[in-house]
């Protein structure tokens, strides 16, 4: 009898196409773009560090913590970083780490053995220089699988916030050329929110908002006799679900994804793979291939182009060359820049597309630290609600710094924060006592809590910079990098006024106050950093154009925060998207006209 | 844990207390119904469970700590710890707290009344905010552990806390603001 062996399929015959575009990284930036691409019909090839992870069997968003053996918690040879150690050691902080992995300081949020498989093991990733919490995740989707899902627009107050107070660079866009991108992201993903019609805030095209809760409610009437907004939380997530893409459902309000790290098995959260990348394969352009460490994007002397992205297998450590008409960069902000960096010629010994000097420069990003939290005691005792079956509780829009000048800082910040039942009641290791009337103290009062936590803009300086290590390589061979970045004056400013008016906000709402931090926690916390290679006007001043093309060599853009002129206090994912989708448009309409042969 | 020396752990009990003796003593009884333990010893288990069902007793409301099985969910996580620093945390605070109620009382904690294990664990609780001693800061170790093995459980979720999350809703539950602006 003959066998037909059908012979595996070759790993390699990918890379024997030129494609129209090489993507480098899998996230909101490197999945818009793949999306944006395909359905231009241009010929893709997606390059991803990481793997596929099954992230519905990782998630498991139902799962009760008493299903679990450690109760969500991971192994106990896992250990994830504390807010003491990053405060009071150096990176790299896996070093002299006893335990089997390192995780950074997301994998001590509850549940976190949800998340263990979709965040980096810092052994593996080192890097070094300055304190500095980077969060990295490396498998295809990246930070989208578990994202926060605050889906804010940045307003000119942003885009043009130099004009207005003199620092730094404005952007070479305006609101106007970014609207409709916000727009049709808006459509394509889904979003829920409440209109306020604010000038520094812009509305997005909302699904079904979120609903608040008594105390939430009772902080947003007061403040809006101060002039302040407190919205329900503006949720990259669909609640009404999308006809147009078959792998995503609307939200049923479970929760999971504000109780844990965040993910969303059902993906009604907004995530990479299920938004953007499934959609894009199924237009047959999209070819993925995992595994795919980028070390250098190439350089073809004669045009003085960009000829493709050399990387390693991940497994197997051989190294391959993807060739492209077109290169896009999309591997996260610092990991972008490190790429640049890293690839060095003749004609760009700084690192590509560096002749300016800027790539890794004006690294900027979103203190945390500040935050208030508080009691609504009338509430103490009331039946149980259910509060917490929303992605999100609520967002308090910015204030400062719009229409008159502080005397202290510039540029602004705003509030996250909830109140409400959890899952877990977080009153309970504060609590005094034991017995029935501790249990009973637990019980009533587990719904009464209400806290909020600023998140403010940080400035980009130039001196605030990532450089490649000289001397530390990861276990790939790749050089790492080197932080030399910390908060600044108008930083510390900001985040002491944050105290006050969240003290202030909460008094004038009748909220008691119980505690509140005016430390900073260190930088990085935010997982929002930003502006290594900015856009500009200015080829001596900035890295990319206002199409996020390099000024240097025009088949190279770079379509992820690394290209944000300045941080704003808005979470930047959607602007992040809004932008890569504008880009693309102008990259494939420059392809069509022959411009990267 | 083999079986083998589940048993024999079981046949120790039964010949150190005896089949009355362990009937009529709580924290015996309780310990010969939790045969897999990964850490405790039988008698320390016995006093785990005793201690953690005072942090958090049964009442009208809900069950408690006990019923929860909140001593071995701890022993779990005890026998899997990365170091030994918490091991020996327990078991040396269990040792202080029998020790403490045998210079008391002249009897294990466990043998103690009702009233006299209550007591003795309000009065570590009253330096709960600044515990000085050993045993006061054991017993800020063993609420915390009992906190997070019963407000996980099933009891502690559901009987007691009530929740109502974790389901799927077709509405948002709370107070709609879009109409009111």
């Amino acid at each position: 009898m003959l066998l037909r062996i059908r012979s595996a399929p070759d790993p390699d015959r990918d890379l024997l196409t030129r494609y129209d575009a090489v993507i480098v990284g899998s996230g909101a930036a490197g999945g818009m773009a793949a999306h944006v691409l395909t359905s231009h019909g241009l010929n893709v090839l997606l390059l991803e560090a990481g793997r596929k992870v099954d992230v519905e069997g990782e998630l498991k968003s139902m799962e009760w913590p008493y299903d679990h053996p450690r109760r969500g918690a991971m192994p106990a040879s896992y250990h994830a970083l504390t807010a003491k150690e990053y405060a009071i050691r150096q990176p790299p902080y896996a070093a002299g780490v006893p335990h089997d992995k390192v995780f950074s300081y997301v994998q001590s949020w509850g549940g976190s053995d949800y998340s263990r498989n979709l965040v980096v093991d810092e052994k593996e990733h080192p890097y070094t220089g300055t304190r500095y919490a980077w969060v990295r995740s490396r498998c295809l989707g990246g930070k989208t699988n578990i994202w926060g899902r605050l889906a804010l627009r940045l307003s000119d107050h942003d885009f043009k916030a130099a004009s207005r107070d003199g620092y730094g660079e404005d952007w070479p866009i305006a609101y106007a050329d970014v609207a409709p991108y916000y727009d049709r992201v808006d459509r394509y993903l889904g979003i829920s929110g409440v209109p306020e019609g604010l000038a520094h805030l812009p509305d997005s095209v909302f699904q079904r908002p979120t609903r608040l809760n008594a105390a939430e409610v009772r902080l947003r009437e007061a403040i809006a006799k101060m002039g302040r907004v407190l919205t329900p939380y503006r949720a990259g997530v669909t609640t009404d679900g999308l006809k147009h893409n078959k792998y995503r459902s609307r939200c049923y309000g479970r929760g999971a994804c504000a109780r844990r790290a965040g993910g969303c098995d059902i993906h009604a959260a907004f995530d990479s793979p299920t938004g953007l990348i499934s959609p894009a394969l199924d237009t047959g352009h999209l070819t993925i291939r995992t595994g795919a460490t980028a070390f250098e994007v190439t350089l073809d002397p004669a045009t003085g182009l960009a000829r493709g992205v050399a990387f390693i297998d991940t497994e197997t450590h051989k190294t391959y060359e993807a060739a492209g008409k077109a290169i896009v960069l999309a591997a996260s902000t610092l990991e972008s820049t490190r790429l640049m960096l890293l690839s060095r010629s003749q004609a760009h010994p700084a690192g590509i597309g560096n002749s300016s000097g800027h790539v890794g420069h004006n690294f900027c990003e979103h203190l945390m630290g500040p935050s208030v939290f508080g009691l609504v005691k009338d509430l103490a005792g009331r039946p149980r609600t259910l509060d917490d079956g929303r992605p999100g509780g609520f967002y308090l829009a910015r204030f400062r710094n719009l229409e008159t000048k502080h005397r202290d800082f510039i540029r602004g910040y705003g509030f996250e924060g909830s109140s409400g039942t959890g899952m877990f009641p977080s009153n309970a290791h504060s609590t005094p006592g034991l017995g029935s009337a501790f249990k009973k103290q637990v019980r009533d009062y587990a719904g009464a809590f209400i806290g909020m936590g600023g998140f403010g803009e940080v400035l980009p300086r130039y001196e605030h910079a990532v450089s490649i290590d000289p001397e530390v390589k990861d276990q790939w061979g790749v050089p790492v990098l080197r932080f030399d970045y910390r908060f600044g004056d108008n930083e510390k400013r900001m985040a002491a006024d944050m105290a006050v008016t969240g003290r202030e906000m909460f008094e004038a709402a009748g909220i008691e106050v119980l505690g509140a931090d005016t430390d900073l926690l260190t930088e990085g916390w935010s997982i929002h950093e930003l502006g290594t290679a900015r856009m500009g006007r200015d080829p001596r001043t900035s890295v990319l154009n206002e199409f996020q093309q390099a000024h240097d060599v025009r088949n190279l853009f770079v379509v992820d925060g690394s290209s944000h002129v300045s941080a704003s206090c808005q979470n930047p994912t959607w602007t992040i998207m809004a932008l890569a989708w504008r880009s693309c448009d102008y990259l494939a309409g420059e392809m069509r006209k022959g411009a990267f042969p | 844990m083999s079986d083998a020396s589940r048993v024999t752990r079981r046949g120790l009990l039964r010949l150190a207390g005896g089949a009355l003796a362990a009937s009529q003593v709580p924290g015996l009884r309780a310990a010969a119904a939790a045969p897999d333990l990964r850490f405790f010893t039988p008698d320390e288990y016995a006093l785990a469970d005793a201690l953690a069902e005072i942090v958090i007793p049964a009442d009208a409301h809900s069950g408690g700590a006990r019923a929860a099985g909140a001593a071995l969910y701890i022993d779990g996580r005890l026998a899997e710890a990365f170091t030994d620093e918490p091991r020996a945390l327990w078991r040396e605070g269990l040792r202080l707290i029998d020790a403490l109620a045998a210079r008391e009382h002249g009897e294990a904690f466990v043998r103690l009344t009702a009233p006299q294990q209550v007591r003795l664990l309000e009065r570590l609780a009253a330096a709960e905010s600044k515990p000085g001693t050993a045993e006061e800061r054991f017993f800020a170790e063993l609420k915390r552990r009992t906190i997070d093995a019963y407000y996980t459980s099933r009891i502690g979720i559901h009987d007691e806390l009530e929740y109502k999350g974790n389901v799927l809703l077709d509405e948002f539950a709370g107070i709609d603001v879009s109409q009111k602006r």
